[in-house]
């Protein structure tokens, strides 16, 4: 059994048909690498994983939690699933240790001792165990990031969905945030990432999804399909980027 | 003509002059505290369109906004009684205070809430934190820092405000006024007087709310 299961999954905005039916499974321990153009719906793809988009037609399960079209409550399919954000999205008025520890605490209930361990050994993780008590604007980008990663980990979810999380950053800080990924894949941890790193997808992806006007057009192996794309739009999209 | 300043036969009532004062600033603590917290209510239900409050919070707030404040005082204090709830001096104008500050600080709380940027609040739900904790830990801390200037001059115009309590004989410092007057016929040296005092206490109120800002919601002292 798959650990995400994504089946005829249809979303419309408005008239504009965005999700045109996605069947996806991924297992656990995979890195999957969502990539394509603007607009072809790979970043409403994954925020449909974890709630922040509805959808209008067909199923989404995580870990054995199902959600249905129109669903209102997913505090616990958000359990399983946590994500990272372009913009990174940190709470300005805490810490990067309040921000690791707040839903550990009063979503999960957990100690303040407890959950200030954990967001300590969460922030060592991410390479900023003298981070603690700093605050985000005092931060640069690729650390900002690497809090908002120890912030979606200190959930422990069964998933972690990225959307690309180095698009906002200055080149030179990028490879930072890469690296903590490219870490947490080694540790077997199941990632989604949108993305535009090419490299970084082929290097370090176990499946790559190409999606083209709201389908899945092309999915496999990195390798292979950057070497040998199957289709002409995949093989116009990795000319254009390279 | 030269006129002789009197300033002893006003220093004879210091003690009505203090009382006063401290009953001011007991009106506006009050106050201020429930207002903040209608104020709160209030932006919370418009900003995110909690039905049915939204709507009366918008009724409510034009209709405070568009009243004098003694008409509204005069309502509560002889409309009250009319409708068989028995309320006293002190009782109405609390009353008339938190419902003026609430309205006001409604609208001003509102600005911040709605200043929120999207992403933090799509943060806190991918976090599965729920509307409420959401609201309580990540809305509201930064948007009352972000309007406090805003509430802070409220307050001293709902404090100065508070003279019209003397209206319906709450003895507050402008009723200590008019009581000091009638009783030394030096006018002109009361309300000198009590004038400065006003002042003063709008700049130490101004000062307290500020302070009280940074410990309460600031983060840090800048």
């Amino acid at each position: 059994m798959a650990l995400v299961h994504i089946d005829a999954l249809h979303k419309h905005f408005g008239s504009n048909h965005v999700l045109k039916g996605i069947d996806l499974d991924i297992e656990e321990g995979q890195v999957i690498a969502l990539i394509g153009r603007s607009g072809s719906g790979k970043s409403t793809l994954l925020r449909t994983i974890n709630g922040l988009e509805s959808f209008d037609d067909g199923c989404i399960e995580v870990d054995g939690e199902r959600i249905h079209p129109h669903e209102t409550d997913l505090r616990a399919l958000r359990q399983k699933v946590g994500m990272v954000f372009q913009q990174f999205n940190l709470f300005p008025h805490l810490t990067a240790g309040q921000n690791v520890m707040l839903a550990t605490r009063i979503v999960k209930k957990m100690p303040d001792a407890e959950a200030r361990d954990l967001a300590k050994a969460m922030l060592l993780k991410v390479g900023l165990q003298d981070k603690f008590d700093a605050y985000p604007d005092q931060l640069s980008g690729g650390q900002q990031q690497r809090v908002a990663i120890a912030r979606a980990l200190a959930m422990q979810p069964r998933v972690l969905l990225c959307d690309e999380i180095t698009s906002a950053l200055d080149p030179e800080l990028v490879n930072e945030v890469l690296a903590v990924v490219k870490n947490l894949a080694a540790e077997g941890i199941t990632l989604i990432m949108v993305t535009h790193e090419m490299r970084f997808a082929r290097e370090v992806g176990d499946k790559l999804v190409f999606m083209y006007q709201g389908r899945i057009h092309e999915a496999g192996d990195p390798q292979e399909l950057f070497a040998n794309p199957q289709t002409p739009e995949l093989a116009s999209f990795i000319g254009s980027i390279n | 003509m030269a006129y002789a300043f009197d300033f002893a036969s006003v220093l004879e009532y210091r003690e009505v002059l203090v009382d006063g004062t401290l009953k001011t600033l007991a009106l506006t603590a009050i106050g201020t505290f429930f207002g903040l917290a209608v104020g709160i209510l209030g932006a919370v239900s418009r900003a995110w369109k909690l039905a049915p409050f939204d709507r009366f919070f918008t009724v409510y707030v034009e209709l405070i906004r568009n009243t004098p404040f003694l008409v509204q005082l005069f309502f509560i204090f002889f409309g009250l009684p009319s409708l068989g709830v028995q309320i006293n001096e002190w009782q109405a104008a609390i009353l008339a205070m938190v419902i003026n500050l609430g309205a006001y600080t409604t609208e001003i709380i509102r600005a911040g809430i709605e200043a929120t940027p999207k992403g933090q609040i799509e943060a806190a739900q991918s976090l599965a934190m729920g509307r409420a904790q959401i609201f309580r830990h990540v809305v509201l801390p930064p948007a009352l820092l972000k309007v406090w200037p805003a509430i802070c001059s409220q307050v001293v115009i709902v404090m100065l405000g508070s003279s019209v309590c003397s209206q319906i004989a709450a003895e507050e410092l402008t009723f200590a006024a008019n009581f000091i007057q009638s009783r030394n016929f030096r006018a002109f040296e009361t309300y000198f007087v009590v004038t400065g005092m006003y002042f003063l206490l709008a700049i130490a109120v101004r000062q307290v709310m500020i302070q009280a800002g940074q410990r309460l919601i600031a983060r840090r002292v800048k």
